[in-house]
């Protein structure tokens, strides 16, 4: 019986596993192997190091530590971006095995034997974690002639984070009887260590906040400086905490309950129950409100600390002639720095879209569909409402990141901030277009496919960036037809054919969608 | 709208090399109740997701009340339709759930919506995670009895109910019966079928074997010399009959 929990689990994950611990390792190694090509000389050292130092960008990426080596580039390059990513994975798929199979009513028949609760999420964490020894060793080995002890100290903070996320995860699906509600408040701590970590590196007198985050914690170990494993040790001991509450929550409780129950009677609400349209934003309103929290305390951030960039720039004019040389495109003016930060927008908004959509996929399979759609409504207004309801819910997260940059006052207007933000919602038109097209023909997959416009996309050119990639290859990110707006005006042309392409996909998924036999 | 309820010609469904459903020709009359039988993945759901288009033939076509199975705007006007695991959204409540079946329905009778739910005990306070599979199936049972649509499509309704709420069941089938609803009621509950139904079909392995009524079905295995003379065989002797096996 262990054997096969242990077994389920490892099939229920591999695939995405398998996905994210070649990103990882191949992002690492990638970096960390063409770093002399891309710093070639003193100046750029020396531009880098500049640039990698002032508040603002320090606030997003952490504070560099041995910038001067392929090893300290590596991490400061792809470390935040990487940890995010297996944080999210290990969140993702700590819930959906445990409390959405839990929800879906598959465990009734798995724990009607001697095996418990916590028995199983014991094997299920076991698992999640040989993952994450998994993405140690890719890591490491990527790093390994860059420096022995920081490869193993950079893979250690990673599978760390990793496993904070899968710890936290692990916590939240024995207190909330719902995956979505256990997803986004494991989902949402994760974005507060985000958010801890980048008050700590912007503001000089908060810096021990980096003790109480998983980031912080990871960057406090500078791998290639001085090099430190008492904050690894504990984060480690955290983790390990964390994993003996859940074990703990876990025990005792009974299958399909929780810790925090909620309410058991409510009075019921009428409202938004009229039409699939309504329907379908009753359900997203939440989601709505939660991404706009996170975004709205990332964007307002990211405006305080925008000032700097000026600074920089006044302080330094080597480095604003070289920015002036570079296309304006880099991050030494403010409206720059807006326009980069307001790229990052389309992952939360990509990510939320294509969340919707699974969200979709995932009532159907549950056999939902089958009563909703017995109505005179026909299936496509049932999805054509989801789509409203996800474009809806990108449109407000893009809004109040515009209106949070600006209150925070980056020095640009809003006008300007309204630009930015509404510049980059093609990319995100375009991976709802993916997940629309993914319900239709490969309902399975929606979540997968829905990301690759916009985190694949931007992947593909960090590391372009980052390798120097050629040039044909990074014409298939949508990224690099994006306008460093309000830099500069927008690239119209580039934007309908974005635009034009996410409505074809969104077509065809729909017309799939109408003629495949409905799941469940 | 003509005088058919449910209508299939040469029906048929293919999963892969699986044939769940093989050319069946039916027709359901307004205002009867109509047993669909056979045993467990004979294809009786196959041929319900068929009926409500949320599944495309291989070859053949359905109709409702003249309207095409897949043309779902006009043929749903005139059905409504219990599934046979009852699924509803988790953070709903009993009420909203029916709120919202009926809003997007074709249209309910609020007054023996009342009724009903008093009948089968209904909480409707709580959200619908915490409900029951016996609990879920009486919300979808009510919602769809309080719509005056003229056909009601039950997939093995009384699975998960108890022999009081199977009572209610039965007399709410034969109120649908009185008002001139049709009832097509696919199931294993022998006595269900017998109490309730006025013709059945009984269907095995993606096959039409008979359409009848239940005395037909009798006289045919009198005269046919399956049964001990003298005695009213009762369906189950017949069911089992088509399925090869001897009755107990
Ligand atoms: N989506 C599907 N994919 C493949 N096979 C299916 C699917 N749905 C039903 N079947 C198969 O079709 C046959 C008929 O199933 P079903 O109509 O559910 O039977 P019943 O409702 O009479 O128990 C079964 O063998 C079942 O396994
Ligand atoms: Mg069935």
């Amino acid at each position: 019986m262990n054997g096969a929990i242990v077994r389920l689990t490892l099939r229920q994950v591999r695939r995405s596993a398998i996905v994210v611990v070649v990103v990882t390792g191949g992002m690492t190694a990638l970096v960390a192997g063409t770093y002399r090509s891309v710093v070639t000389g003193p100046p750029e050292r020396a531009q880098l190091a500049a640039i990698a130092g002032n508040r603002a960008i320090r606030t997003l990426f952490g504070t560099p530590s041995g910038l001067g080596d392929p090893g300290g580039f590596t991490v400061w390059r792809t470390g935040t971006v990487l940890a995010l990513i297996l944080g999210g994975w290990g969140v993702l798929v700590m819930t959906r095995i445990s409390r959405g199979e839990e929800q879906s009513g598959r465990w009734d028949l798995l724990l009607s034997g001697r095996t418990t609760v916590s028995g199983v999420l014991g094997r299920q964490v076991a698992v999640l974690l040989t993952v994450m020894a998994a993405v140690w060793v890719v890591v490491a080995a990527g790093l390994l002639t860059a420096g022995v002890r920081g490869a193993a100290l950079h893979a250690t903070g990673l599978a760390l984070v990793g496993a904070a996320g899968v710890a936290t995860a692990a916590g939240t699906a024995q207190l909330f009887a719902s995956r979505a509600a256990a997803t986004g408040v494991a989902a949402g701590l994760l974005g507060v260590g985000l958010l801890l970590r980048m008050v700590a590196d912007g503001f000089a007198g908060l810096a021990w906040l980096r003790w109480l985050t998983p980031l912080g914690l990871v960057e406090l170990s500078e791998p290639f400086g001085p090099g430190r494993w008492l904050p690894l040790l504990t984060l480690a001991v955290a983790d390990a905490t964390l994993i003996v509450l859940a074990g703990r929550a876990a025990r005792g409780r009974d299958v399909r309950g929780a810790r925090l129950g909620g309410p058991g009677r409510r009075r019921p609400s009428y409202a938004l129950l009229g039409s699939p349209a309504a329907f379908a934003l009753r359900r997203a309103r939440l989601p709505i409100v939660a991404w706009s929290l996170g975004m709205g305390a990332f964007y307002l951030l990211i405006g305080l600390v925008a000032g700097s960039v000026t600074d920089l720039l006044r302080d330094n004019p080597r480095l604003a002639e070289l920015a002036e040389q570079g296309g304006a495109t880099g991050l030494g003016t403010p409206a720059g720095y807006a326009a980069t930060l307001f790229v990052l927008l389309t992952m939360p908004a990509g990510g939320f879209v294509a969340s919707r959509l699974a969200a979709f996929i995932g009532d159907e399979v549950a056999g939902r569909h089958a009563l909703a759609c017995a109505g005179p409504v026909p299936r496509w207004r049932w999805l054509g409402a989801e789509m409203l309801a996800a474009g809806t819910g990108a449109l407000v997260l893009a809004l109040v990141a515009a209106v949070a940059l600006w209150a925070g006052g980056s020095r640009l207007g809003p006008a300007a901030a309204l630009a930015g933000a509404a510049n980059v919602l093609p990319v995100v038109a375009l991976s709802l277009g993916a997940a629309v097209l993914a319900v239709g023909v490969a309902p399975r997959a929606v979540a997968l496919l829905g990301a690759i416009p916009t985190i694949g996309g931007f992947l593909l050119v960090t590391l372009g960036e980052a390798v120097r990639m050629p040039g044909r290859l990074l014409t298939l990110s949508p990224y690099t037809h994006l306008a460093p707006v309000p830099a500069r005006s927008p690239d119209l042309p580039a934007a309908a054919v974005m635009i034009a392409f996410a409505v074809l996909a969104c077509t065809a998924g729909t017309v799939a969608y109408r003629r495949r036999d409905l799941g469940g | 709208m003509t005088s058919t309820a449910i209508r299939t010609e040469h029906l048929t469904k293919h999963y892969g090399s699986l044939v769940a459903l093989d050319d069946l020709d039916l027709e359901v009359r307004p205002g009867e109740v109509f047993g669909f039988l056979g045993p467990n993945g004979a294809g009786k759901s196959t041929t319900i997701r068929l009926l409500l288009g949320q599944a495309r033939p291989t070859a053949g076509r359905a109709t409702i009340f003249g309207a095409e199975a897949s043309d779902v705007a006009r043929a749903h006007q005139f059905l409504a339709y219990v599934p046979a695991d009852v699924s509803l959204w988790p953070f709903l409540t009993g009420a909203e759930t029916l709120e919202l079946l009926a809003n997007l329905g074709p249209g309910v009778d609020p007054a023996y919506r009342a009724e009903l739910i008093d009948r089968f005990a209904l909480d409707l306070d709580r959200p619908a995670r915490t409900y029951s599979t016996g609990n879920r199936q009486k919300v979808a049972l009510v919602a769809a009895f309080a719509t005056r649509a003229p056909l009601l499509i039950l997939d093995e309704p009384a699975s998960g109910l108890d022999p009081l709420m199977e009572r209610e069941f039965r007399r709410a089938v034969t109120e649908a019966r009185d008002r001139g609803q049709a009832v097509f009621l696919s199931s294993h509950q022998l006595d269900e079928v017998e109490a309730v139904c006025d013709r059945v079909a009984i269907l095995r392995a993606g096959r039409l074997l008979e359409v009848a009524t239940v005395a037909e079905l009798r006289h045919l295995h009198r005269t046919a010399g399956t049964g001990p003379a003298g005695r009213e065989l009762s369906l189950e002797e017949i069911f089992l009959g088509y399925y090869g096996k001897p009755a107990r």
